[in-house]
C-alpha cells in the first residue's frame, strides 16, 4: 500500500501539495507585482523625459518707433 | 514609507493564507460523516464570496469608466472581472470534489451548479466580447456596458435561483450555530439535501391522523443508505417519531403534511450540525474568508498595472492591442 495515502499520512500530504502550490503562486505574483512596478516606473521616467523643454526665450513687446537692439 | 507598507502587506497576505492551510488540515477538526473531506469547506465558501466581491468590484470600476471615461478604471474592470472568473472556478472546482465526496459525482446539474456554470458563461462571454473589439475607446465602453449588465444578473445566479428549487443537493441553510434550517419540502420521489444528507422522500402512508414518512437516507460519499420513518401526528400538529441517522445525534423529523399536494416538510433536529459551529472551524473560516478577499485585491492591482504598463506601450507604439 501506499504509504502517502495511508489515512494518518494522507492529511499531512495534502497540506505539504496545498503548502507547495500556495509557495509557488505566491512566488509568482510577487515576482510579476515587481516586475510590473518597474516597468510603470520605467515607462513614468521615460515620459518625464520625452516631455518637450519650456522655452527659454522671452519675448518683449516693441513699441512703434523705438529702436530694437539687435 | 508606504511602499514598505504595501510590501509588509503582501508578505503578510503568504503568511496568513499559508497559516490558514496549515490550520485546515491540522487544526480544524473532521467532521462527523464526512472525515478530511469535509475540510474543503475552509476554500470552497471564501472563493465563491471572493468571486461575488470581485464582479462587485468590476461592476463598480465599469460604472466609475463609463462616468468619467479614464482608462485606468477600465483596467481595474477587467482585472477584477478576470480575478472573479479565477475564484469561480476555484469555487466551482473545489464544489465538484466536495460534491464527489457527498454526493458521489462531480457533477449533476444541481441548481447551484447550473446557476454558477451559467455566470461561469455569462463573464466569459465578457471576455470574448473584449478581444472581438478592435477599437480600444468601443472596446472599453462596450465592455463596461456588459459588465454592469453581467452584475445584474449576478446576485440572481448566485443568491436568488439555488434557493428557488427545493431539490437542491447544496446546504442552503446557515452552519452556524444557533441558527435555525428550513427543512426542505419533498414531494414522493423527490430528492432533497438535509445537513449533509441525501434525502429521498419513498411514499406516505396515513394512519387515522398519524402519517408515516418513508425515507431513504443517504450518507456522504454514498457510503451506506438507509430507510427511516419520522412519523407526525396531523391533527394535534406534533412529531411523535424520530428517528436518529444511522450511527449519529442528528434526527429526522416531519414537521409538516401536505396531503393534497402528497408532500412533506422534512427537517433535521441537532445539537449543533454545522460544519462551523466548531471555534477553531469558524476561526479558521473567516481567516481564510480575509486571507482570500486580501490577495483578490493583490491580484486585482498587479493585473491592472499591468494592463496599464500594455497600454502605455501601445500608446508608444501607436499600434492597438
Amino acid at each position: 500500500m501506499n504509504v502517502a495515502l495511508d489515512a494518518g499520512a494522507a492529511v499531512y500530504v495534502a497540506m505539504a501539495v496545498t503548502l507547495s502550490v500556495w509557495i509557488g503562486i505566491f512566488a509568482y505574483l510577487w515576482r510579476i507585482d515587481s516586475q510590473a512596478r518597474a516597468l510603470r516606473r520605467e515607462i513614468e521616467r521615460e515620459e518625464r523625459r520625452e516631455q518637450p523643454a519650456a522655452p527659454r526665450a522671452t519675448v518683449t513687446r516693441v513699441s512703434a518707433g523705438e529702436p530694437v537692439e539687435k | 514609507m508606504a511602499q514598505r507598507m504595501a510590501q509588509a502587506a503582501k508578505l503578510l497576505i503568504g503568511v496568513w493564507i499559508a497559516a490558514v492551510a496549515v490550520s485546515m488540515f491540522v487544526v480544524v477538526p473532521q467532521y462527523e460523516g464526512l472525515g478530511n473531506a469535509g475540510r474543503i469547506i475552509i476554500m470552497h465558501v471564501p472563493t465563491a464570496w471572493v468571486s461575488v466581491l470581485a464582479f462587485t468590484v468590476s461592476a463598480l470600476f465599469s460604472g466609475l469608466y463609463l462616468w468619467r471615461g479614464q482608462p485606468k478604471h477600465d483596467d481595474y474592470a477587467l482585472a477584477a472581472a478576470e480575478s472573479g472568473f479565477l475564484f469561480t472556478v476555484l469555487a466551482t472546482v473545489t464544489g465538484a470534489i466536495f460534491s464527489q465526496v457527498v454526493w458521489g459525482v462531480y457533477w449533476n446539474w444541481d441548481p447551484r451548479q447550473t446557476s454558477i456554470f451559467v455566470l461561469l458563461l455569462i463573464y466569459a462571454a465578457l471576455f470574448a466580447l473584449r478581444s472581438s473589439i478592435e477599437d480600444v475607446a468601443r472596446r472599453r465602453q462596450l465592455s463596461a456596458v456588459y459588465s454592469l449588465f453581467a452584475f445584474v444578473t449576478m446576485p440572481f445566479l448566485i443568491f436568488v435561483a439555488p434557493r428557488i428549487s427545493d431539490s437542491t443537493l447544496h446546504p442552503n441553510c446557515a452552519f452556524i450555530q444557533g441558527s435555525k434550517c428550513e427543512g426542505v419540502d419533498l414531494g414522493v420521489g423527490t430528492l432533497g439535501l438535509l445537513g449533509d444528507r441525501k434525502v429521498e422522500l419513498i411514499s406516505l402512508d396515513r394512519v387515522g391522523d398519524v402519517v408515516t414518512a418513508k425515507v431513504e437516507v443517504t450518507e456522504p460519499g454514498m457510503a451506506s443508505v438507509a430507510t427511516l420513518s419520522p412519523t407526525y401526528d396531523t391533527a394535534s400538529h406534533k412529531i411523535i417519531d424520530r428517528p436518529n441517522f444511522p450511527g449519529l445525534r442528528f434526527r429526522l423529523v416531519v414537521e409538516g403534511v401536505d396531503m393534497v399536494a402528497n408532500s412533506v416538510r422534512l427537517n433535521i433536529e441537532a445539537p449543533g450540525t454545522g460544519l462551523i459551529d466548531n471555534g477553531r472551524t469558524l476561526l479558521t473560516f473567516l481567516a481564510s474568508i480575509f486571507g482570500f478577499t486580501a490577495l483578490f485585491f493583490w491580484m486585482m492591482n498587479v493585473r491592472a498595472t499591468l494592463l496599464s504598463v500594455q497600454w502605455a506601450l501601445a500608446r508608444r507604439e501607436g499600434s492597438r492591442i
